[in-house]
Order: structure tokens, then C-alpha cells, then sequence
């Protein structure tokens, strides 16, 4: 066979000696020096922003089969149209019977409140963002927003959507900011069940669709079907808002704790768009980092260990 | 020159991949596209300067999905540096076998980003540290066949062979 080399491939069948070792070092070096900061301060922040801001390019272009598909539904057939009008006609009906409701309810409240002297207010500041990417990292539950620095996004932020709480902001860009979802292992927040009141905390158990609550005393009054919303504790997210649903709750004998396992309330994959909450303690909370809410926990519920961050 | 600009575009197509949405039961089985591409350049243009394309690229990746910066770029940048240091011995294999031989070393990045992702607390399910490992040897063979054949075609002209 008349074989030849091409002049690619000639030369550096073997390695070129010292020059790769050297190369070699030099980058390892570099990204164990980028490991190490990086894990313990905020000073390669620029690195990061700069690079995020060089790819925004290419997270515009990753998400563009999303938007085209999107784009599809401009063609949807008449009947669709209006079986959804309708059904839409109905629920608004419906939910404006109940807002009424809700306007005396909440003027109840705000006289309860004013007999207690609590000055906790139900209205948050809020801001809709579009969810411009989620993270394909399957290690790692995140979702990036359209909203940023610019818009006055803090670190920190709680977002939700309409159906309860969705996680909260860990890293604010200038344009976007990347929110951690409270199904990511690494995210704990503090719930409270909504029948008996009873305090615990949150974490995200990583398979992407389910929380779990470790800390429930044995004898705690829990059900499957409970709601758990957020309690406020900690001042990170603002309280009284749903979390999550019981599914299913393990007891093993002779331990101090039972686990039970919650669905979140949010459409953590499904919706578009997401609600960033000023909550009023959040600003006091990130600056101290040690929430001081005074409140009382009930008797029968263990001392609250501290929510991750 | 045009082979400058398809390193840079393969680099950047990598990176898109890698970020494209896929639905949940697929986006487990990925293959690290960074990973494939970095290791062909490697393989089989050793002029390309493949160690800093994979650092960049590592960092590219770490600014993605918001890790550790470092933690992907050491991982690219040991392999890739491995690749070239064993390079005379992956181009003796036929095509299949090297695959196989090159498999340790997607296990190794997959080892390497579970270890640092231990140290900065991030667990996550063992099933999805390894499916993108069998899924990059996979498609491994198919990636390069793709990208030889393209070449092929256009040294066949000159009627001339490669190695390998």
C-alpha cells in the first residue's frame, strides 16, 4: 500500500520533550490557582462576567430551537384559540370572585396586624423576567434570567413563579443573573407547614423534581398532602408562599427524626417567565448574614439549624 | 488559515452543543462535545495549540454552568495533555480500538470534575457522572469518521493516505 505522510502528521508523532511538560504545568497551575480562588473569594468575579458576557452570543443561539418552537405557536388553529379563551374567561371569573374575597381577607389581616403591632407587610416589590436558558448541566438546577445588575437584581433575591417559590439568585451579570432552584442539593430553605405551623427547612434533593424535609422531629404532626410554605425565617425569601406538597414521609424506628419527601409548587421546567420579590428583611439579612426575626418557634419543633446560603 | 477558522468554529460549536436544550431524559446521556472535540484536535492536528483551546474552553464551560472556575479547565487541559503525551500509541489503533483505549480517559474528566465537585460540595446522582462517559466513547468512532471522511475526501485528490 503506497502510504505517505502528510506534512501534518509528520513531525510530532512523538511528543515534543520538555515544551509539552511545560505547557502542561502552566495550565494545570493556572486552573488549580483559578480552583482555589475562585472557591474562596469573589476576585476573579470579572473573569467570570467577562467570559459570560463573551458567550451571551452563544447562549442567544442555544436557545433559539426554544424560541422557534415558540414562534410556531403563532400558527395554532382557531378552535385552540378560543377553547382557551374561554377556559381562560372562566378562570378569570373565577379568580377576580376570589380576589374578592382576598380584599376583605386582607384588610382583616391588616387590622389583625395592627392589634399585634406588627408592621409585616403582604405587598413585595416585584419584577417579571423572561428565563433565558436553563442550565444543562444535569449536576446542577439553575436557570438563567433576563434581568441583572441593571435592573437591580441582588444576590441573594428570592424568584418565584406563580405557583410558589422557585429558588433564589446566586450570581447577578450585568444583563442576566443565575438563580439556584430549590431542588439543587446544595439549597436549603426555611418552611414551615401550613396546617400545624410546624418550622423546618427545605433542601433540594437533586433528581430535579423533589425536596426533602430531614429535620421533622418523630412525633411531629405530618401528613401526606401537607403544604409547606416559605416561613420568612432566615429573611432570604418572603414568607407565605408555597413551597411545596408531602408526598411521602419515612419513619425508622429508633431514630430522632423522620424524613418526609415534597414536590415543589412551582413549574420549576416549564414556564417562561419568573418573579423577582424585594423582600423587606432580604437588604438587612445579606449584610449582617445572621437573620435576627424574632419569632417564636412552637414547642414541639427542634432549634432551627441555620439555612444554607 | 481555513483550518484556524474550523478549529475555532469546531471549539465554538463544542461549547453550543453543550449548552443546547435537550429534553431531561437525553440531557443525562450527552457526550461531553468539548471533551470530543479538544481530544480530536489533539489527536489527530498536534500543531493546533489544543492545550490553551482547552483551557479556554474549560473556563468557557466553568462560566456556563457556573462551577468553580478551574474545574473544567483542569480536567480538559489533563487530558488533553495525556492524549498528546500518548499520541504515538492511540494512532497505531484501528479506529474501534482506540475508542476503547481512550474511554479511561473520559472516566478520568468525569472522575475529576465528581472529586473537585465533592470538595466544593456539589453532590449530584453517581448514574449521571457516568452515562456521559459511555455515551462519549460511543460516539467517539462516529465523530471522527464524520470528521476524517470530510478530510478524506479532500486528500483523496492528491491521492494520498493518512495516517492514520
Amino acid at each position: 500500500m503506497n502510504t505517505t505522510l502528510t506534512d501534518t502528521s509528520r513531525k510530532p508523532l512523538f511528543p515534543s520533550g520538555p515544551a509539552l511538560g511545560l505547557r502542561f504545568l502552566f495550565f494545570t497551575l493556572l486552573s488549580i490557582t483559578l480552583l482555589v480562588v475562585d472557591g474562596r473569594s469573589d476576585r476573579f468575579k470579572p473573569l467570570r462576567d467577562w467570559t459570560s458576557w463573551a458567550l451571551t452570543p452563544l447562549i442567544w443561539v442555544g436557545n433559539l430551537p426554544r424560541a422557534v418552537s415558540g414562534g410556531l405557536e403563532h400558527f395554532r388553529s382557531r378552535e385552540a384559540l378560543l377553547a382557551e379563551n374561554r377556559a381562560l374567561r372562566a378562570n378569570q371569573l373565577e379568580q377576580a370572585a376570589r380576589l374578592l374575597q382576598l380584599s376583605s381577607l386582607e384588610a382583616e389581616n391588616q387590622r389583625i396586624r395592627e392589634l399585634l403591632a406588627s408592621s409585616t407587610g403582604l405587598k413585595d416589590r416585584v419584577l417579571i423576567a423572561e428565563i433565558f436558558a436553563a442550565s444543562q448541566d444535569p449536576y446542577r438546577h439553575q436557570i438563567v434570567l433576563n434581568k441583572g445588575a441593571r435592573d437591580g437584581v441582588y444576590r441573594g433575591q428570592a424568584v418565584l413563579d406563580a405557583a410558589g417559590v422557585m429558588g433564589q439568585v446566586v450570581q447577578v451579570n450585568p444583563t442576566t443573573s443565575v438563580v439556584l432552584l430549590i431542588t439543587d442539593p446544595n439549597h436549603g430553605i426555611p418552611v414551615e407547614i401550613n396546617r400545624t405551623g410546624l418550622q423546618t427547612i427545605a433542601l433540594g434533593r437533586g433528581d430535579g423534581q423533589g425536596l426533602s424535609l430531614p429535620y421533622l422531629p418523630g412525633n411531629s404532626d405530618v401528613k401526606v398532602g401537607d403544604v409547606l410554605v416559605s416561613s420568612g425565617l432566615g429573611g432570604r425569601f418572603p414568607a407565605g408562599y408555597p413551597v411545596g406538597e408531602i408526598y411521602e414521609l419515612h419513619h425508622t424506628g429508633g431514630e430522632n427524626f423522620m424524613e418526609a419527601a415534597a414536590y415543589p409548587r412551582a413549574k420549576l421546567h416549564q414556564g417562561r417567565q419568573a418573579l423577582l420579590v424585594w423582600s423587606e428583611h432580604a437588604t438587612a439579612a445579606d449584610a449582617t448574614d445572621a437573620p435576627q426575626v424574632p419569632i417564636d418557634l412552637p414547642a414541639n419543633s427542634p432549634a432551627k439549624p441555620k439555612a444554607k446560603p | 488559515m481555513s483550518k484556524a477558522l474550523i478549529f475555532l468554529f469546531s471549539l465554538a460549536l463544542s461549547l453550543l452543543l453543550q449548552i443546547l436544550q435537550l429534553p431531561d431524559a437525553l440531557s443525562s446521556l450527552r457526550p461531553s462535545w468539548p471533551l470530543l472535540v479538544i481530544a480530536y484536535w489533539t489527536l489527530y492536528e498536534p500543531k493546533m495549540p489544543s492545550l490553551l483551546a482547552a483551557w479556554i474552553v474549560g473556563v468557557c464551560c466553568d462560566t456556563l454552568f457556573n462551577s468553580v472556575l478551574g474545574e473544567n479547565a483542569l480536567a480538559l487541559v489533563l487530558v488533553a495533555s495525556i492524549i498528546s503525551r500518548l499520541r504515538s500509541l492511540y494512532t497505531l489503533f484501528p479506529l474501534w480500538q482506540a475508542a476503547l483505549a481512550l474511554a479511561p480517559l473520559w472516566a478520568l474528566h468525569a472522575f475529576i470534575i465528581f472529586w473537585i465537585d465533592g470538595i466544593t460540595r456539589h453532590s449530584a446522582d453517581l448514574s449521571l457522572r457516568w452515562l456521559p462517559v459511555l455515551s462519549t466513547t460511543l460516539i467517539w468512532p462516529l465523530f471522527v469518521g464524520l470528521l476524517e471522511g470530510r478530510r478524506a475526501a479532500r486528500t483523496d485528490n492528491l491521492n494520498r493516505m493518512r495516517l492514520p
